[in-house]
Formats: structure tokens, sequence, C-alpha cells
């Protein structure tokens, strides 16, 4: 009869252990953050401070690793290829992603298929800038000289096929002028080549100067955005100064590949969600001059295509001109 | 030596010329200048032309640049030393996603100085032990440096 | 004197207990990532970021500036002892220090490097609060032109580097420039000779081929005859010989000056100070074919130009918040998070956080050299241990570097594919350092020629209508032609002679 029950109670046992195994509610264990860029950039940036204040409520370690190459596309095709199961996110930088995809010389081996966007974390605007010693003082001094002279104002991006090399057609295109557009390796070159008189002017984003145009070292022209930054409240928007379609901005948000499971989504969308709103989280991005905007769900996925649509005819004025 | 040396400039040539048969594949020129085949074609153009040079000067040149030694292994232990390295280098390769960072390099450590002749076990297995297990450790959980973790999760 | 009154007070930031303290951590932190493999200190850094994160602005800083030039140290380490170099900064190193290690001269090849990276760092600290922002303005008209002129006379130099046969020397560097075609190229961004596979996307990464050919190649061949491989280092022989110290100070000397103002010019990497340094001191010898086979000159020229460059290339960030090689993006990366954007801005905000920095960069170079001496004689008895028991652990560690650069068991399989091609071409005694410095100078001067051409419209000769650029071009053909004037000279001896 002991024996029996002693059984009975040990099958028991087994069976609860078994099936608070099965239950067991993500995360078990660590999670990686892939960052696709480079170590202290912008979006590095942002990443670490959000995977050190969401480690706190996830329960699990968030490791943050960077996987740079190819303008994003060698970590993407990682995440792609990663197993849907919430332990590998990805933090994705867009329209950098859109352009990989719709650029068929890229090759890329992933589609916009193959990524789920979760939550979206940073929205930092497109801004024209120049040096302070500059000749031009407004957004109109530089499209009246280009217009001037065309081919031969320098403007430069942060990337071939990025988000400031689509803001440049598309100002190109509205405003009849067109520029000499050179292209660097982040916003460090960009920024010693237009202080050294390399180039004439500058697309890139708020974060990346905000400092330094609040330091004196840097003017803002104009803001790609239908509000005006807060980190720049004195720099007027291009919808102010007559441009209202001339809108830019690279956002940086958490995706996954596709087929993670929803309600693994819904923990990860509620963990970095409360993360973005801590005090904590929002100093320390706002002393980076990023902009947090969280979008979740349904809203980021129709981001995530509408600005696929967007840049479909920017990627292919980009290609012409080659 | 001298053979060597021929060999080893007539691969250069030979894969010189696949680098500019590939080149052409690309864009030779560009708007601005020269494009992606540009510099390809003209590199393998000149390593194939200092290879043949190279391969002229060792044939047909009274002065040789090269030394009196030989090209091969010393002695047959040292062939087989080297044999063994770079099938416990080949091993790690095939298995180190399959069976994570501490397994492979368990059976790596342990391996490496038997097949080279160390007799005390003991030591062997500590060794193996702190290197494999002991290194983890110290990276993966103090350094959070991020290392394969095998088909087991492990 | 205002710079004066900065110097004390940031002296006095440098000096409260707790900034030593960082400081001293962030010397050891850098020297141990410094000596691991392929760990190199960009990747180092920024592990080590969030650490930081939790500590006042000041402090963290400190500490990640001590673990950057710490980590110049501690690849120093590696390069003598096993040849296998931590980051490009240690490359050049391995060729001297390497051959003195295995003449059982480890102590002295790391005495001397530790005390030569004392006084160009010392120099280098010393003059950034002197000079700061003329020179640094100076510096930025350096754009893509120049760049790639500096570059093609750093490619030029390779003349320097052929050993017994020139032909070989310039077909090495046909392959690595070769090598150093794959991947995204600057033009287009599209993919180039990557045979469709995604790691390959981003090139064929330098670090796993230079630890294959020089780290994995020198084990292979070291298999060949290991049991005359056991080095005994006597304890007196752990200094330099009073020769070599007087030889030694002009190294030192020449290397500060070459390290410091090629640190000012953001964007050219480690290599090419190093590299200048030992060409040039190869140059002045008196014995110049000696080199590459353990002449102390040639480790104390590069080691002390590239602690020399780490500091000078403090410079810019400061100065103007530019940041001179990823290691700095990283450090920079981690003012914002404080808070901090260096640049103009900061020395006028807050001159306590720029001159306690300055202060502490002085302290830790007197840091890393206390800490380090006595040391030598540990690392040099390290090389006693039984090579059944060393190489497996130096593999261990390469595998584990190798690693860690992308997360990917791809750049594992590229160094131990490099490895048998460097036990090949010692074998045959083909030069090494060309393909190398080749792989790295290969991108860097297509991607500025590339933006050179952007920036004219098209236009080639804005190379030589621009003045530093056309000079550097002209020092270029110079250096390449001289061994062709040297050939063509003693041909024309000898036939008047003969």
């Amino acid at each position: 009869m002991k024996t029996k029950i002693s059984i009975l109670f040990i099958a028991l046992l087994l069976c609860a252990v078994a099936a608070s195994g099965f239950a067991a509610e993500y995360p078990t264990r660590p999670i990686t953050l892939m960052v696709p860029w480079v170590a202290g950039g912008g979006t590095d940036t942002g990443a670490r401070i959000l995977a050190a204040v969401a480690e706190k409520k996830m329960g699990q370690p968030i490791v943050v690793i960077n996987k740079v190459g190819a303008g994003s596309q060698v970590g993407c095709t990682e995440l792609a290829r990663a197993k849907a199961d919430g332990y590998y996110l990805g933090c994705v930088s867009l329209p950098a992603l859109n352009t990989i995809i719709l650029d068929p010389e890229r090759k890329a081996a992933f589609g916009i298929d193959s990524f789920l966007p979760i939550i979206n974390q940073v929205l930092d605007p497109g801004l024209i800038w120049v040096k302070a010693e500059s000749p031009y003082k407004t957004l109109k001094d530089l499209l009246e000289d280009a217009k001037k002279r065309p081919l031969a104002v320098r403007a430069s991006t942060t990337g071939i096929l990025g988000d400031d090399h689509m803001a440049i057609i598309m100002m190109e295109e509205i405003a009849g002028v067109q520029f000499r557009i050179v292209h660097f390796e982040g916003g460090a070159q960009q920024l010693t080549a237009t202080l050294g008189g390399q180039v004439d002017v500058s697309f890139d984003n708020v974060g990346s100067v905000m400092t330094r145009i609040r330091g004196g070292q840097l003017r803002g022209l104009a803001v790609m955005d239908p509000e005006r930054s807060k980190f720049l409240p004195d720099v007027p928007t291009t919808v102010e100064l007559g441009f209202p379609t001339v809108i830019s901005s690279s956002t940086r948000g958490i995706m996954g590949p596709k087929g993670v499971p929803a309600p693994v989504v819904k923990k990860i969308q509620e963990v970095f969600l409360d993360a973005m709103k801590n005090p904590e989280h929002m100093e320390k991005m706002d002393k980076a001059g990023l902009a947090v905007k969280p979008i979740m769900g349904e809203e980021y996925i129709k981001y995530f295509r509408n600005l696929q649509e967007r840049c479909k005819s920017l990627v292919d004025a980009a290609r012409k001109a080659r | 030596m001298k053979r060597a040396w021929q060999i080893m400039c007539l691969a250069f040539v030979a894969a010189a010329i696949v680098t500019l048969v590939s080149s052409f594949g690309y864009p030779y020129k560009d708007r601005l200048g020269p494009g992606p085949g540009f510099f390809p074609v003209w590199l393998s153009l000149i390593t194939g032309g200092l290879s043949l040079a190279l391969f002229a000067q060792v044939t047909w040149s009274r002065k040789a640049p090269f030394s009196q030694g030989s090209p091969l292994p010393e002695n047959r232990a040292g062939t087989i030393r080297i044999f063994i390295i770079l099938a416990a280098l080949a091993g790690s390769l095939a298995f180190l996603d399959l069976l994570g960072f501490r397994i492979t390099l368990f059976l790596f450590l342990i391996f490496l100085p038997l097949a080279l002749g160390m007799r005390n076990w003991v030591i062997v297995l500590i060794f193996s032990l702190l290197g494999s297990f002991g290194v983890f450790h110290v990276f993966y959980y103090w350094l959070k440096v991020p290392l394969p973790m095998g088909v087991l999760g492990f | 004197m205002e710079t004066l009154q900065y110097w004390i007070q940031g002296f006095t930031v440098a000096t409260q207990p707790v900034n030593l303290l960082y400081a001293f951590i962030g010397c050891i932190l850098g020297t141990l990532i410094g000596v691991l493999p392929g760990l190199g200190p960009a990747a180092g850094t920024a592990i080590l970021i969030p650490i930081t994160f939790n500590l006042d602005p000041i402090g963290a800083i400190i500490m990640l500036a001590a673990i950057y030039y710490g980590a110049m140290y501690g690849g120093t380490i590696t390069s003598v002892l096993v040849n296998v170099p931590g980051e490009a900064a240690s490359v050049i190193t391995c060729l001297d220090g390497y051959q003195m290690a295995k003449q059982g001269r480890a102590g002295p090849a790391l005495g001397i490097a530790a005390i030569g990276s004392f006084i160009g760092g010392t120099f280098a600290t010393m003059a950034l609060m002197v000079v700061s922002l003329p020179l640094a303005n100076f510096a930025l008209r350096f754009g893509p032109p120049e760049v790639f002129a500096l570059l093609v006379v750093g490619l030029s130099l390779v003349t320097g580097l052929s050993g017994r046969s020139l032909l070989a020397a310039l077909t090495m560097t046909m392959f690595g420039l070769l090598l150093a075609m794959i991947g995204m190229d600057p033009v287009r961004g599209a993919p180039r000779f990557t045979l469709g596979i995604p790691p390959l996307y981003d090139g064929v990464g330098f670090i796993p081929v230079v630890m294959g050919l020089f780290g994995v190649g020198e084990i292979l061949l070291s298999m060949e005859a290991p049991v005359l491989e056991i080095i005994k280092t006597k304890l007196n022989d752990l200094w330099p010989k009073r020769e070599e110290w007087r030889v030694s100070a002009g190294a030192i000397g020449r290397g500060t000056l070459i390290g410091f103002f090629l640190g000012l010019i953001p964007g050219i990497g480690a290599i090419i100070p190093t590299f200048l340094a030992y060409v040039v001191e190869k140059k002045v010898s008196k014995h110049p074919e000696k080199f590459g086979t353990g002449v102390i000159e040639g480790v104390a020229s590069p080691e002390t130009a590239n602690n020399s460059y780490a500091n000078g290339a403090m410079v810019p960030l400061l100065t103007l918040g530019i940041p001179g090689s990823p290691t700095l993006a990283v450090i920079m990366g981690a003012f914002i998070i404080h808070g901090l954007t260096p640049g103009p801005f900061l020395f006028k905000e807050r001159p306590d956080v720029v001159w306690g920095l300055i202060a502490s960069l002085y302290l830790g170079n007197v840091m890393l050299l206390v800490l380090n001496l006595p040391l030598v004689g540990f690392w040099a008895k390290l090389l006693e241990i039984k090579y059944q028991y060393l190489y497996p652990g130096i593999l261990l560690f390469c595998i584990l570097g190798a690693y860690s650069l992308n997360q990917s068991v791809f750049d594992v399989g590229v160094m131990v594919v490099f490895g048998v091609l460097g036990y090949i071409f010692r074998k045959l005694d083909w030069p090494l350092a060309p393909t190398i410095l080749a792989l790295i100078l290969g991108p860097m001067m297509e991607r500025a020629l590339r933006t050179a051409l952007e920036m004219s419209g098209g236009d080639l000769s804005i190379l030589v209508t621009r003045p530093i650029s056309a000079v550097l071009l002209i020092i270029a053909v110079i250096v390449l032609a001289s061994p062709a004037v040297r050939l063509f000279g003693k041909r024309a001896g000898k036939d008047e002679g003969g």
C-alpha cells in the first residue's frame, strides 16, 4: 500500500515538474539583443541604455552584441535566420533595412516578410546642418546657392542609401536643385569632413549632433519633421519653411525574426514599453539627444511597410544617378 | 626550395586569372570614376605580372632569392605534430556550434596534450576543465562575451 | 596663466583616491583585454561600458581611457611572447619582438616596450595640454584626398620590409590588396567576391587573418622542432643591455614624434604610425639588415609610436569631439551616455572633466609602467610552460578571440585557413607583413579615393591640386622609386667594376 502511494506521489510530482517545465514563462534564459551597428554609435547607445533598464523587469540578462557590417545587412541577415523563440532580437534601424531590401544589387538574403516588428524605441528626425562658420545662415541660403551652382554644392550623408541620402534626393526633387552628394561612413567621419570644409552641408539626424548645435560648434538649418525637436527648439522645420513633403527620420526598434509566438511578443512589448517610459531611461536618452517614441505591434508593422513603399521611388532615383 | 617557389608563383598566377575573370562581372566604370570592377581588374593583372616575373627570376636568374633549405617539415615527428594540431583545429571548427564552446574545447584541450605526448592524466584533465568550463564562465558570465552554445542548449 | 591653473585643477581631480582607483582598475583590465588576442580594445571597451554606467562621469571616463591605453600595452605582450598581435597597433612589434623572445630576450623586449610606451604616452599628453586646438584644426585639413595620399605613402613603405626578395614582398602586398577587395564595395555598397556567403559581406576580417597568418602559422611552424622552444630566461637577462639603451633612445624619440603627429589625423588607424616608425628606424640604422631578427629598436620604435599615437588621438577627440578610431568612438559613446559631448563646448562647460581626464592620462601612463615592469619577469616565465600545454592554451584564446569578434565560427575558420597559409609562406620565406598592411590599408584607400572623387565630381586632379595630398603623393613616388634606383645604381657599379 505504502509503495503504491509513494509511486503515485512520485508520479504526480513528476507530472507537476513536467507541466511547470512546459508552462515555464518566457524568458527562462538570457536574451540576446543584436545591434547591427558599431559599438558607441547612436543605435548602439540607445540599445544599451534600453537593455540595462529592461533587463530588471525581464528577469533575465539582456546581452547586447554587435554584428557590424554592410550598413546593417550582416546583422539583419543573422536576425532573419535566427530561431523565432524570442531569445534573439535585433535593434533594427529604418529606413536602412528597407533600402537594403529594395536595392537588388545588395542581394539581400531576406525580404520584408522575414522580420516581425515588435516595438520601436527611437524616432530621430532628420536634420540639415552646417558648421558655425558656414555662409549659409538659413535653408533658403543653401537652396539659392544650390540653384545657382548645380552639382557644385557638396552635401554629405552618413551612408549610401541611408535616410540621409533619401532625404537629399527628396529635397533635390522638390526644390529643383542638384547637389554633389558625398557619402561617409558614419557620423564621426561626416563631422570631421564638415568641420574641415571638405563638404558644404550635411544631412544627418538630430541625435547625432544636437549637443554640438547647442554648444555653437554647428548650426542647424532645418529639421525634417512636422514638429520642432524638443532638443533644438530654435531650428525651424521643413514644413514651416515650405517643404511639407520633405520628411525624413531614422527609427530604431526591436524586431524579431518572423514567427515569434504571440504571447512572447506580448511579454517583450510589455517589458520594453515599461522600460522606455522609465525615468532613468528617459533621462539617459535625453542626454544622448535621442527622442523616444514607442510604437508597438500593428502600428509599427504598418510603419515598416509604408516606409517600404515610400522608399521604393527614392531608391530607384538614387540608383539611376550611379 | 626552388621548385616550391615556382609552384607558389604559378598558384598566384592562377588565382590572378580567376580573379580577373570574376572582376569582369562588375561594372568597370562609373559616373564618377572607377567602378567596383576597376581595381580588381588592375590588381589581378599586376599580381599575375609580378608572379610571372618572380617565376622568371627564380627559374633563370643567376642570383636566386630563395634560401637553401627545404620547404617541407624537417622530420616525420614534426609533420605528425603539425597534423595533430590541424586535426584538433578542424575538429573544433566542426563541433563548435554543434556541441557548444565548453564541450568542444574540453575535448580539444584533452586531445592535444595527450596526442603531443603528455602522460599525466590528472593535470591534463584539470587543464582542460579550466580551459573550457573555467574560461567559459569567466567570459560568459563575468564579462558577458557571448560564446557558442551547442544544440543541447549548453 | 590659465592653462597652469587648469592643469592644477585637473591634477586635483585626477588624484582623488577614487579616481586613482578607477584608473588603476582600468589599466589592469585594459592590459588583460589587450593580452587576449582578438578581443580588441573596441570590443573590450564596449563590454565594459555597462560597468561604468554606475559610476560618476569623470570616474567612468577615466576608467575607460585607462582601459584603452592599457589595452595598447596588453597587445604588445602577446605580440612579443607568441607572435599573435592583439590588434593592428601590435602587428609591427611581432617582427622583432617575437624574435627577441625566441632568443630568450622577452624581458628586454617587454621592458623597452613599457618604457617606450611610457615616454611616448607622457610626451603626447603634455603636448595635448599645450597645443591642442590649432594643431587639431590643422589636422582637419586632412580630407579624403589627403588621407588617400597618406595611405599611398603608407603602402609604399612596403619596400622597407622586403627582406630577401622584393618581388615576393610586392606579390604578397598584391595578395593583401586582393583580399581587401572582398566585401561591400565603397562605390555602390554591393557585395564583391563574396561567393554568396553573408559573413563575407563585410570583408574577410583583418583580425582573424592576422591571428591566423602570424599566430596559428607560427604555432604550426614551431611544431616542427618544439623541443628547442623551451626558452629559459635568466633573471639578469630581463633588462636591456647598455648599447641597447643607447639605440633605443633614438628610436623612442623618433617614435614619439611620429606617433603623436599622426594621432592628430582622425581615421588613419594605428598601423600607419607603428609601421612608419619602424621603417624610418630601419632607414636611419647602421645595421638595417638586422631588422626582423630581433633588434631592440625594432620593438622600441613601434611601441613608443603606438602609445604616443593613442594619446595623440585624444587631441581631436577632446578639442573637436572627433573620435579618431573605433575605440575612441566607443569612449565617446560613453561620454554621451553620461551626458557629456566632447568638443570645445566641453572645454568651456566642464573643464574639470577635460583637465581631470588629461591629468589622469598622465598618471595612467605612470601606473602602466609601474604595473607592467615587475610583471615582465612573470610574462617571460610563462614561455617556459611545456609546449604541449602552452600552445593548446594559446590556440584556445585564439579561437575565443576570433569567435568573439562577430559571434561567428566563420571567423575561426578564416583564422585556421590563414594559419595554414601562414605556415606555407613562412616555409617559403615570403614576408607576411606586407599582406597585413595591404589588407588594412586597401579598403581605406579605395574608400578615400571614392569619397575624394565624390567631392570633386569625378575629377582626379583634386589629388594634385590640393597642396598636402600633392606633397604626399610625391613622397610616395620617391619611396617607391628608391629600391629601383638602388638596383640600377648597383648594376651600373658592377658594370664599371666588372
